[in-house]
């Protein structure tokens, strides 16, 4: 028995891998935030594997939703990470978090590609090449016919009572859409959203409507983002137009960028050494993860499933976030 | 041997713990075959049903638009004179004309008259649909002991999971929250006809063919009106279950009452909330109170007849 430890002691010196056996003596335990949605899941798992087979950590996942995990670690310090902070909800109190020092970024774009706007399906931008932007697109109402009123065009906007919801109505007014010739549609419920776009993909109909990357729907559907065609407007525009009831007089506006950060404590920061920088290298290209949410609804894996099946496909990828000696450890593990 | 007999008694002590359930891949093939199989049919006639329902889909416009259009003065008046014809009662009228300014007085009078649009098409469809049902039903004991168990379904199935096949064939919109509350609303009207019909005395009956009565005349001039007030409850029930699926049909894009109380939901707005839910009561107490006078003065009709 001593004799084995020995010799993996030496050929752990002999692969120059004593920093990381030290590191792992220190990783120990770590509490890890689980958003409770499917990218969410996956980047957690993820993390949870590199960081136990990697770095010798013992990861512990507490699911939770954006503000729960968020008010958690600014109040408690508790848990250590949360991979996939989106901020736009709560930023106020992220900024004052991070100015006062409890929270720190270490990532401040883990999935790139992402965020929210207008879409429309591959295919009907391949058929129309000439409408580009949201400029362009809203001047053909007749090639998205509403069921209820086939003269006018179907926009499908934001369930009723999402945040959302107000932005997309002050959105519609602002690009004069009801005078061209358009309906908004409330599709009821994130349901009611999905629902509308897979149908139209099944039968090769055309589709605009409100919806948000990365997810499996806009991965699996192909949707292409419309740009909007004009410069965002700004914050005060935005805040105190956009995203409230009944704004008097909206402005044109690209969607607001949508910033995701993997978070970590002021604690952990201080103390997480060399997995800060894992954190920090960690960035998930759009497309993979697309890709991935389409794998998790198409064979309803949850984040652990998901998590391995992306260590396989995509090893390139991760590889990169990662010293090679931990990669190896990783690679071994699958 | 001694690890035999552990590992026998470990085996039985897992079947007995662990049910045998399919293995997770042909479970999970399971549920994708069922999905892909439907998923082929709704590219193959989705659109051919789509078409069957759009007679539906222009009725139902049609007719939301008049509500909506006719100046509110006028429809209190006209609901209010409907409420007198069915109930003949004043203090019925006055409390509803209340009732309705209150209502639009709090900025709900649009979405009241959405909601009463579509109430109304889902219980017009509901009794077109469900009286003859329920007749066939009365008929005979066999079909009677096919359809009840299809009416307990469809009482009893959580509405969601009859959402997720409407919403892939028909999409979001008016006439696929129209089949929503119909599935759920449909029930009392054919069970309570059927019943009622069962119920016509028998001696009556004998009296009908003793005077030769046809078939289609004893249905029609016997057993329908002396089974009316238990169809008439039956109605009654189809407006009250139809009402409370306004909310349902809210979730695939109908508006009206329902998507506002979703919109509270969603935004913990308390107060949005109890208006909206409380105009859904009320317009309930009209269409109850109304429909069960109604009921009464045909029972008087029918025990008139009896005595």
């Amino acid at each position: 028995m001593k004799k084995i430890l020995t010799t993996a002691a030496l050929l752990a010196a002999g692969f120059g891998a004593s920093g990381a056996m030290a590191q792992d003596m220190e990783c120990g335990d770590i509490s890890m935030g689980e958003f409770n949605w499917a990218s969410g899941e996956l980047l957690a798992n993820v993390d949870k594997i590199i960081l136990e087979e990697g770095y010798g950590c013992n990861v512990e996942l507490i699911v939770g939703g954006t503000s729960a995990i968020f008010a958690s670690m600014d109040a408690k310090g508790t848990p250590d990470i949360a991979g996939e902070q989106w901020v736009n909800g709560v930023r106020v109190l992220v900024d004052a978090a991070i100015a006062e020092g409890r929270l720190h970024a270490v990532n401040t774009g883990p999935i790139t590609g992402l965020g929210e706007g207008w879409w429309v399906p591959a295919y009907t931008a391949a058929a129309n090449p000439e409408l580009v932007t949201v400029l362009d697109w809203i001047e053909r109402p007749d090639l998205f016919p509403s069921q209820e009123d086939p003269s006018k065009g179907a926009f499908v906007g934001c369930p009723a009572g999402w945040g959302c919801q107000n932005i997309n109505n002050n959105l519609f007014e602002a690009f004069d859409m009801a005078e061209k010739g358009w309906v908004l549609v409330d599709p009821g419920s994130a349901a009611g959203l999905d629902a509308s776009i897979a149908k139209a993909n099944e039968r090769g109909e055309n589709w605009l409507g409100y919806y948000w990357s990365p997810t499996s729907i806009i991965g699996k559907y192909d949707m292409q983002a419309v740009p909007f065609g004009v410069d965002y407007a700004g914050d005060d525009n935005w805040n105190n137009c956009m995203a409230t009831d009944g704004c008097a007089d909206p402005q044109r506006t690209a969607w607001v960028k949508s910033e995701v950060f993997t978070i970590v404590t002021d604690d952990f920061m201080q103390n997480g050494g060399e997995i800060n920088d894992y954190l920090a290298a960690r960035v998930f290209p759009g497309s993979v993860m697309g890709a991935m949410l389409v794998y998790m609804a198409d064979e309803q894996a949850d984040g652990e499933d998901a998590a391995y099946e992306f260590l396989i496909r995509y090893e390139d990828i991760w590889t990169t976030w990662v010293s090679e000696e931990v990669a190896a450890k990783v690679k071994a593990a699958l | 041997m001694s690890t035999d007999n552990a590992e026998t008694g470990l085996n039985i002590k897992e079947l007995l713990t662990e049910f045998p359930e399919m293995s997770r891949t042909e479970l999970r093939d399971f549920k994708k075959g069922i999905d892909e199989t439907f998923k082929g049919f709704t590219r193959e006639y989705g659109e051919g049903i789509e078409n069957f329902f759009d007679p539906l889909l222009a009725i139902l416009v049609w007719f939301e638009k008049l509500v909506v259009a006719t100046p509110w003065p006028l429809m209190i008046v006209i609901l209010a004179a409907l409420v007198y014809a069915g109930a003949r009662s004043w203090p019925l009228v006055i409390g509803t004309v209340i009732t309705l300014l209150i209502v639009g007085y709090l900025g709900m009078w649009e979405d009241m008259m959405f909601t009463l649009a579509l109430i109304s098409v889902a219980t017009a469809l509901c009794i077109i649909i469900g009286i003859p049902l329920g007749i066939i039903m009365s008929k005979s004991d066999r079909t009677q002991a096919v359809i009840t168990p299809v009416l307990d379904i469809m009482q009893t199935i959580p509405s969601f999971v009859y959402l997720i096949p409407i919403l892939m064939l028909l999409g979001i919109g008016k006439v696929p929250g129209l089949i929503a509350v119909c599935i759920y609303a449909i029930p009392p009207v054919v069970r309570l006809t059927n019943l009622g019909i069962r119920l016509v005395d028998k001696d009556v009956l004998e009296a009908a063919d003793a005077f030769g009565a046809s078939p289609r005349q004893k249905l029609f001039t016997v057993q329908l009106p002396l089974a009316l007030p238990n169809i008439f409850a039956g109605v009654n029930q189809t407006i009250m279950m139809a009402l409370a699926m306004v909310v349902v049909a809210a979730l695939i894009g109908v508006q009206g009452l329902g998507s506002e109380v979703l919109k509270a939901v969603n935004n913990q707005y308390l107060a949005l909330g109890l208006m909206n839910g409380l105009a859904i009561v009320a317009i309930a107490i009209v269409f109850d109170r109304v429909s069960q006078k109604f009921g009464k003065r045909l029972q008087k009709h029918s025990e008139v007849v009896h005595g």
